[in-house]
């Protein structure tokens, strides 16, 4: 297998996240994987950013800890990341902006001081190209050739004329020549070359949610800024032209959850994405949507919380807040995809789901699968039929003098037909009032129950299409590790590695979460030893699992301090587990190092 | 001109008697039928509180939703189909309480949706609270020893914010109220209709003696309804007189692009009638390649 990893560091504001992808799609068009992963501070100027670039002939949707090459924009850079830099590996950095002689660099370390920013002035380029000399150094390095690097920079700069373009042809070739001539790359362990293979498709998950919903058919957006979900309305608002879609950035996310649930009764696709504090100001009309069994999806993108908390990381902690919110009992679904292409997949099912039961749909990601970038091939990418279930859009007979359509009909399924405004003689009042058959009001005891047990009865039909979990690895393992949602890739990996080293381990991944896949206790009940792993601090998903599932476990690996696991982290903790030197693991990293001030703290 | 009695439900309102409720539901199922609107073509949205009850009082499409969210739910429907007249009920606690944000944003918004506030200056259903628009000094259960803040000006704030049809009626002028809500609907942008409302249970301050020798009608007067600063003057004209005049009619009336004619999505379709089997996404997708 070959595999590289490129860091790029630096202040927030020089373009740190944009010069990931730009190196991802170098190598996703000539044979290769790339998964890119940023971490910063929530600040626009200052602070300091990450992006982290796996290149991989393998399928790998996930960081590992170490990089190859640090790309150093800043001394504080090296200060940060060095201790993550492979055996061997390689530092750029420029000599003439930052004096590292107090540094002591790792002797096995190669450094390369390129003048970056010399070479973007001589082009008479601006600050921010500093990033495509270093892309054009690395590839030096790495013996690459730079025509992928120069179709992209054609293809990006290519309306802001020829000027530009040559601009930023000149930096980026500056770059790889200065590399050349002033350094003996054989010295440089890593090396990669052009594979065959299709161009893959490279997005985040949050654009992956976007695509997927507009593939659904999507025809009214609305949303309220709020990281990690905003890219899901930039990315959406950015094709409404091009798909003829409405896009309202709202007041609030209390009216764009009501302007969706609108739409939604006027019988259009409609969805929003937040993360938990919209999500807690929408949480009163999750349940008008459920009442008045109007479909709706919503995206939840999770963050580290509670309250502010840091609203750049990453975190799993709103699953119970997603499965339980809103008062009363009422029927939703709960899903999490487990990559980008499960994400574009995942949303053309929900809406199905939505629409074909009349009930809110939620699907989580969080920071780390909305704004990491993963490389998939098109075919992974499915069109699910579109469903709409019971919804009459045909105009019916006139209803009697004074009379409404049935709109809650007591049905054996539990899902009664649903006209849309405009359709004669379905007059009626989606309502999120408890209501007899014809919409009216009511607090009589009986119809009370017997609508309960309507919506409440939509379940059975449901679970038919919902999917069991994801079992990898082998069937006969000691130990299981079972995650939800975004851990997939990292779970997976960590078994791979298990596995190589003939460790049997298996994992169980789930992204239909609620309501819980009916061979659930079974599948769990033939796992011998079963180890929890989640992105929060409470285990919440195997609550869960204990309390339908009746799921023992005996182990569990979980992290909360802002970043997701990393697979050599699950990998290690899970042979302890195994082995019986660790049970309740507790993972988080003691890097010295801060983000929001970029310091080092002591 | 529609048959009256195709509005109406075979459900009777409970409402108190004496409630300004009965009132409104009249003049604005008489200006429906005025207007030869059809009931499927009309949707009816309502909040919470006596007059979130209103939706289910129309033999039309309706929608009850919850507290304060009512134009957030006019706005999904009408910018689905703006084909369908669209209508808001909410009360003042409803629309200027808990639903403030949501007014002054459809304000500007201009979309093509009536807003019927009924405004009894008191919170009724919850039994006698105060209200945004309750005037200062008014005891009630929730301010014993009297209402310490100016009530919200609904006219001025809703001028101030770009809306281009205001006006307000009375709840037991149902000829006036009748032709000041056929005229809103007509308009083509957002309309809010603020209708002083009689609370017989609740509000002891404001009743229809108190409303006599206040009120009149300014269009009748001689405003100029395309007069700007004359009608934010005239919305503050109650509280600078101290009550001793109280206008109701149009006080402001505009024509401005509405929010749904700038968009291109929809200019020959309505969003409900696209084609969503199919959708092409290979232009889409190649982007990220």
């Amino acid at each position: 297998m070959s595999e590289f990893i490129w860091k790029i560091g630096g202040e927030a504001g020089f373009g740190i996240m944009g010069s990931g992808l730009m190196f991802s799609k170098i190598f996703t068009r000539s044979g290769y994987y790339a998964h890119s992963y940023s971490e910063y501070a929530s600040l626009i100027r200052g602070g300091h950013n990450v992006s982290q670039v796996r290149i991989s002939d393998k399928k790998r949707d996930c960081p590992e800890k170490h990089c190859d090459l640090l790309v150093a924009m800043d001394k504080f850079s090296i200060q940060a990341h060095m201790h993550t830099i492979s055996k061997n590996g390689g530092i750029i950095y420029d000599g003439k902006e930052m004096d590292i002689s107090d540094i002591k660099i790792r002797e096995d370390i190669n450094t390369y001081n390129v003048p970056l920013l010399e070479i973007t002035n001589k082009f008479k380029g601006k600050i921010l190209m500093r990033n495509t000399v270093a892309i054009g150094a690395t590839l030096a390095l790495l013996d690459y050739p730079l025509e992928y690097l120069e179709n992209i920079l054609k293809e990006t700069f290519g309306r802001k004329g020829e000027e530009i373009v040559n601009m930023n042809l000149d930096v980026a070739k500056g770059g790889y020549d200065y590399i050349k001539e002033n350094y003996d790359t054989s010295k440089y362990p890593f090396s990669l070359s052009p594979k065959e293979g299709e161009s893959k498709i490279v997005f985040t998950g949050n654009e992956a949610i976007g695509a997927g919903a507009i593939k659904a058919g999507l025809k009214f957006y609305c949303a309220y800024p709020m990281t990690p979900a905003s890219s899901v309305l930039h990315y959406i608002a950015s094709k409404e032209y091009d798909h003829n879609i409405v896009v309202k950035h709202t007041e609030d996310e209390i009216a764009a959850i009501n302007m969706v649930i609108g739409a939604s009764y006027a019988g259009v696709r409609a969805m929003t994405a937040t993360s938990g504090g919209g999500f807690a100001l929408m949480t009163e009309a999750i349940g008008l949507a459920a009442l008045s069994e109007t479909p709706i999806v919503i995206a939840l993108a999770q963050r580290t919380g509670p309250s502010t908390g840091m609203p750049t990381w990453t975190e799993q902690a709103d699953l119970r807040f997603a499965i339980h919110a809103s008062q009363g009992d009422f029927l939703r679904v709960v899903l999490a995809p487990g990559d980008v292409a499960d994400a574009y997949n995942l949303i053309q099912k929900a809406f199905n789901l939505a629409d074909k039961y009349q009930i809110p749909v939620i699907i989580m990601t969080d920071k780390f699968l909305s704004e990491s970038a993963a490389s998939v091939m098109e075919e992974e990418l499915k069109s699910l039929p579109i469903e709409r279930g019971k919804f009459i859009t045909k105009d019916m007979e006139s209803l009697s003098q004074g009379e409404k359509f049935k709109r809650y009909e007591l049905i054996e399924d539990g899902v009664s037909p649903r006209p849309i405004p405009g359709v004669l003689g379905g007059e009626h009042v989606g309502t999120s009032y408890e209501h007899f058959e014809n919409s009216f009001s009511t607090e009589n005891f009986e119809m009370r129950v017997k609508q309960a047990d309507k919506r409440a009865g939509k379940i059975r039909k449901l679970v038919e299409d919902l999917e069991p979990p994801m079992l990898h690895g082998p069937e006969d393992a000691e130990l299981t590790l079972v995650c939800w949602g975004s851990h997939k890739p990292i779970v997976f990996e960590a078994v791979d590695r298990l596995n190589a080293e003939g460790v049997k381990v298996n994992a169980l991944h789930f992204s239909y979460i609620h309501p819980i896949h009916p061979k659930t206790k079974e599948i769990l009940s033939k796992c011998s030893k079963l180890v929890i792993v989640e992105n929060n601090s409470t285990a919440q998903f195997g609550g869960y699992l204990k309390e339908h599932a009746d799921a023992r476990f005996n182990g569990s690996i979980l992290r909360y301090d802002g970043r997701p696991l990393f697979p050599e982290e699950v990998y290690e903790h899970a042979k302890n587990i195994l082995e019986g030197r660790e049970k309740d693991v507790v993972v988080y990293d003691k890097d010295p190092v801060d983000y929001y001030s970029a310091a080092l703290v002591e | 001109m529609t048959n009256i009695q195709e509005f109406t439900t075979k459900e009777v309102p409970q409402w108190c008697p004496g409630c300004g409720n009965f009132i409104i539901l009249a003049a604005v199922k008489s200006a429906l039928s005025q207007l030869n609107l059809e009931t499927h073509n009309t949707v009816v949205v309502s909040g919470i509180g006596c007059s979130g009850k209103d939706s289910h009082f129309f033999r039309t499409y309706g929608f009850e939703g919850i507290h304060g969210r009512v134009l957030p739910v006019a706005t999904g429907v009408k910018l689905s189909n703006r084909k369908l007249t669209v209508l808001g009920m909410g009360g003042d606690g409803d629309a200027y309480g808990i639903g403030l944000n949501h007014f002054i944003h459809a304000c500007r918004r201009n979309l093509d949706i009536t807003y019927i506030v009924h405004n009894n200056e008191i919170y009724g259903l919850t039994t006698g609270q105060v209200s945004p628009t309750s005037m200062k000094g008014m005891k009630t259960k929730s301010t014993p020893h009297g209402v310490i803040e100016q009530p919200i000006h609904p006219l001025a704030l809703a001028i101030a914010s770009d809306a281009t049809f205001v006006a307000r009626g009375y709840s037991s002028n149902m000829p006036h109220l009748t032709k000041i809500v056929a005229e809103a609907i007509e308009h083509k942008g957002f309309s809010l209709i603020d209708i002083f409302q009689l609370c017989p249970s609740w509000n002891k301050v404001n009743t229809a003696e108190w409303f006599k020798d206040r009120l009149y009608d300014i269009n009748e007067a001689g405003h100029d309804t395309s007069d700007k600063k004359k009608a934010f003057e005239k919305a503050l004209e109650d509280v600078n007189t101290n009550y001793e005049k109280v206008p109701i009619g149009i006080f402001y009336k505009e024509e401005r692009a509405t929010y749904g004619d700038e968009l291109p999505q929809i200019k020959e379709k309505e969003l409900i009638n696209h084609e969503i089997e199919n959708i092409d996404m290979s232009k889409t997708l190649a982007r990220f390649k």
